[in-house]
């Protein structure tokens, strides 16, 4: 219980509006070897990043939720200071992807009452949404959940597509206002650079700011 | 001349400023005395004492504590003059000659309290005030003016009679005291006191000047300047040796500009190459520096010692940035810790691409004071006094610049900075408002609610949507980065928290359950209650200070109490009032039992709840820091339910105030109200007037003691509105003639002694 208390102290002494960001990483068998290796390390990457960023280190809120046959959550979110580097992820079995989606949005809603039940500034949002397939599950309710949020300014969302496999007519349902990405080869260090600075960029702007994405430094990692 | 005994007249008040009392000049001795020989009568028959404030009081004991030695023999006969005022003011107040139990100490100025009363009272009375103070004179002349009423001010001759000055007189005195102070802050020997009249004084002779068709004066300094003028050292240097002509300030009413372009040019200099600088009086070249920064609008690189140069990039080398440097740079203004253009840089092609400017020191506010883990790094010794006094070295910047009409527009925690010696810097002074240019940034936490919703780049901002952005910065810095419109339920949007003005931390008897969690509450319960006051005024949609927010000179006047307060260990008595981050609320009365925790050990950690039931302190036996890390307790123990201590019934704890339940609150309000209330059936046996609450008759019945039948004599005197009626009560006075005889010998040799200096 005492730990649970340092959470709640770290969550109010700071006064910094945070940047709630879910992770929802497609842990599905075809992965299995170097895509995810390769993601596990753009994941730590991410972090580093993160971590040594003098404003996304106070801001920036970070959660990992996977799915493969079923959704699940790798961890809550939590500062960057109080988060362990991920050793690694396993991959098997399906594309719960509407699952995994749905559970990533529970996870932001519920950190975002958290915010809103003790008094914190929070800004809208992000869902970074990764797959190297199609879905197996019904994505119906996730896919809906997505486009109301973002049509309300209340979510930004990156879809992004792993190799040649990967579903973008799908993906593209996620998101609305813009292509979703494929990523270039392997290329998740590039990408993780790039979401950490985009991080990064929000927080040294005010909650309600229209932040301009660094869309020239897509080209390091996207597939255009 | 007048006679200011006509001011005794029950619907009349006098009052007296402080300087009068210390008054030294030779022409003018004697007229108190004479003022009171044939006021006397007047006063005792109309019950009318002359009005002497609490805070004229408390302005006269600190002058009469300052040691004479080493002063000018006339200081040193004004401090001996204090001393002997309130020796004279004690007796006289003791025979209901003057009254000085008006106003509290807590007002932070004599000046504005004199005005807040005249205003207030302007229909009820008319009024006089005797003072020596020009800018005092001026303002209450406005007011009366404003107000079409009678309210004066003068001195007093050395026979006792009123000195009224005419407005044209007023006006040019008030232009000389202008000149006088105007020429220190142009030279750089002026102090505080001088910008602050300056910033007063300019915008009220404006006014006065309009108000009464009265044309500027030609004012020369006038023959007070004093202070002898700063040494300056023989220099050949223009920029030291010219004398203070005073600066002008800027256009207070100039249009909006047309809308902003870029500009046209060859090459933007960078790193290692030579540009050409010209400053108001001298031109030169320059190489330009190691790169320091890129920012969004250009690069910083390194010019020399103690200035740097700031490039701009393509997208902000625009018409509006280069004539607003310009204009800077012509009017030479130096202040430490304003970084303003001191010169214009241009390419060799001699196109504008830049500016100098002197080189702040320190980091940004939000990389020190406004996170807790970098402040408890970076100033690990730092108190709340130090907070305040970077609130009051940030306001003295703003107020000479406000006082230049130079609106700063963007005001951020990224354009201020902080170094370890508590000196502030303000940065980005090309994007400053002034002379119709506006601001062409903003940021939405500090964007007043009328502001929200316009195009920087478009809009001239207002002094009123500045000093939001003032009061917003104040408060997050004694609030160590918190802002102020924080609270519990909302869903993130900060545009709508600021426009709907719910300002949630604990003020008075208000609700306060949306109040942030954590330490916030008690940071804000420790905040000296009158900075306290004008922050929730100005924030709450319900204060008085929300449409008309306070100036820098109002705040800088609430922080240099708010500084004094935290050094006198008698009226601050909260030893955690001085702590950046308190864990716990400020306690009660200065006779609250302060402890250290016993768990932990943090010192002054505990400290006593007041229990209204049984009249004593409850001492808790953890502080609130161990108490949350029990095992059981979580963070936030939401629903529980409580009986609620008037009708017993269960309640959300949230929901309860003080233990009652909304309704047994409501009613407790009532109660306290009511007991606060004077019983009008009961009447003083002495002046025949209510003299007792509600609350003071219950708690004698509660303790069995027989209820009082006349006011409460302090010091064996009764209060000074209490005058016997000739009427029934007879014992009553036979008692009071006596009291009223007996003290008056002493009082008039006090008196003859205090005005003779024997």
């Amino acid at each position: 219980m005492a730990r649970l208390y340092i959470g709640a102290d770290d969550l109010v002494d700071n006064p910094t509006p945070r940047v709630p960001v879910s992770l929802c990483l497609d842990t599905s068998s075809s992965m299995n070897g170097s895509p995810i290796q390769e993601l596990v390390r753009g994941v730590n990457l991410f972090y580093d990043a993160i971590d040594e960023d003098d404003d996304a280190h106070d801001s920036a809120e970070i959660n990992i939720v996977e799915f493969n046959s079923s959704a699940g959550l790798v961890h809550d979110f939590a500062s960057i200071e109080r988060l362990q580097r991920v050793s690694s992820l396993t991959a098997n079995g399906m594309t719960a992807m509407g699952a995994g989606v749905n559970l990533a949005l529970d996870t932001l809603e519920k950190r975002k009452a958290t915010y809103s039940g003790s008094g914190v500034l929070y800004y809208q949002p992000w869902l970074v949404l990764m797959t190297d397939g199609a879905p197996t599950d019904n994505i119906d309710t996730a896919v809906r959940r997505v486009v109301d949020l973002v049509e309300a300014k209340k979510l930004t969302v990156f879809p992004i597509g792993i190799g040649s496999g990967a579903d973008m007519k799908t993906l593209a349902r996620f998101s609305p206002n813009r292509p979703p990405l494929r990523l270039d080869g392997l290329k998740f260090k590039e990408f993780f650079e790039w979401l950490s600075r985009s991080v990064a960029r929000v927080s040294r702007s005010t909650p309600g700011d229209t932040v301009k994405l660094d869309l020239e430094g897509l080209a390091g990692w996207a597939e255009l | 001349m007048l006679d200011p005994v006509e001011f005794l007249q029950p619907n009349r008040r006098l009052f007296i400023d402080t300087n009068v009392f210390m008054d030294t000049s030779p022409h003018r001795s004697g007229g108190l005395k004479r003022l009171f020989e044939r006021g006397q009568t007047t006063i005792l028959a109309n019950s009318n004492p002359v009005v002497v404030p609490t805070k004229v009081v408390g302005e006269l004991t600190k002058q009469s504590q300052i040691d004479p030695s080493g002063e000018s023999e006339e200081r040193a006969e004004a401090i001996r003059k204090a001393g002997a005022a309130l020796t004279f003011l004690e007796s006289a107040s003791r025979v209901g000659l003057v009254r000085k139990d008006l106003g509290d100490d807590t007002n932070p100025y004599a000046d504005d309290l004199f005005l807040q009363l005249f205003e207030r009272f302007a229909g009820t009375y008319e009024m006089c005030l005797l003072t020596h103070d020009i800018t005092i004179k001026l303002r209450i002349r406005l007011l009366a003016h404003r107000l079409a009423k009678r309210l004066l001010v003068g001195v007093l001759t050395k026979d006792g009679d009123l000195e009224v000055d005419a407005d044209e007189s007023l006006f040019d005195r008030g232009h000389r005291k202008y000149a006088r102070h105007a020429a220190r802050v142009a030279d750089g020997t002026g102090n505080f006191k001088d910008e602050s009249e300056v910033a007063v004084l300019r915008p009220l002779l404006d006014e006065f000047g309009k108000a009464f068709g009265l044309k500027t004066p030609a004012v020369k300094p006038g023959p007070r300047t004093a202070r002898p003028s700063a040494p300056s050292a023989s220099t050949t240097s223009r920029q030291v040796a010219t004398p203070a002509a005073p600066v002008n300030p800027f256009s207070a009413r100039a249009r909006l500009k047309p809308s902003d372009t870029t500009l046209a040019f060859s090459a933007l200099p960078s790193e290692g190459e030579r540009v050409e600088w010209a400053s108001a009086d001298k031109t030169g070249t320059l190489v330009l520096g190691a790169l320091l920064g890129e920012g969004g609008e250009g690069a910083v690189y390194d010019g020399d010692r103690s200035t740097v140069v700031k490039i701009f990039d393509k997208d902000h080398l625009t018409r509006h940035r280069k004539e607003k440097i310009e204009l800077l740079v012509s009017r030479n203004l130096r202040t430490k810790g304003l970084c303003i253009p001191t010169a214009v840089v241009r390419n060799s092609a001699g196109e504008f691409v830049g500016y100098v400017m002197p080189k702040a020191s320190g980091r940004e506010f939000q990389r020190t004071i406004f996170n807790k883990r970098k402040f408890e790094r970076e100033f690990p010794n730092w108190k709340k006094a130090d907070l305040v006094d970077i609130c009051i070295s940030f306001l003295e910047k703003v107020q000479y610049l406000h006082s230049m009409n130079v609106i700063l527009g963007d005001i951020n925690p990224k354009n201020l900075m902080v170094d370890e010696k508590k000196n502030v810097f303000i940065i980005d002074a090309d994007s400053w408002q002034l002379e119709g240019y506006p601001c062409p940034v903003g940021t939405p936490m500090f964007t007043s609610p009328a502001m929200l919703g316009k195009t920087y780049s478009d809009d001239l901002r207002t002094m009123e949507d500045e000093l939001f952005a003032v009061a917003t910065m104040l408060f997050m810095i004694v609030m160590t980065g918190q802002f102020p419109y924080i609270r519990t339920g909302t869903d993130g949007d900060m545009v709508q928290l600021i426009k709907e003005g719910n300002f949630a931390f604990q003020y008075e008897n208000r609700n306060n359950k949306d109040q942030p969690e954590g330490d916030w509450k008690y940071m804000w319960s420790h905040i000296h209650k009158p900075v306290k006051d004008l922050f929730w005024h100005t924030f709450h949609r319900e204060g008085k200070r929300y449409k008309k927010r306070p100036t820098a000179t109002e705040w800088l006047e609430a922080f240099k109490a708010y500084k004094s307060y935290l050094r006198n260990s008698r009226m601050s008595f909260d030893p955690m009032s001085n702590d950046v981050y308190p864990i716990r609320n400020k306690a009660f009365k200065q006779d609250t039992p302060i402890q250290d925790c016993p768990t932990c050990g943090r010192k002054d950690a505990i400290a006593g709840i007041w229990n209204d039931d049984n009249e004593e302190y409850f001492v808790p036996r953890q502080c609130n820091k161990c108490r949350d890390q029990q095992p059981g307790r979580t963070a936030t123990p939401r629903q529980v339910s409580v009986p609620c201590r008037d009708c017993g019934l269960s309640f959300p704890k949230s929901q309860l105030r003080y233990g009652r339940c909304p309704s047994c609150a409501q009613k407790d309000d009532e109660r306290q109200a009511r007991s606060k209330t004077l019983d009008p059936t009961r009447l003083c046996a002495r002046c025949q007037k209510p003299y007792i609450t509600y609350g003071n008759v219950e708690w004698h019945q509660r303790n069995g003691r027989a209820v009082p039948t006349t006011h409460k004599p302090s010091g064996g005197r009764y209060p000074a509105g209490c005058v016997p009626t000739p009427a029934p009560a007879t014992r009553g006075r036979a008692t009071t003639t006596k009291q009223s005889v007996q003290p008056q010998t002493g009082f008039w040799s006090r008196l003859w002694k205090w005005l003779t200096g024997n």
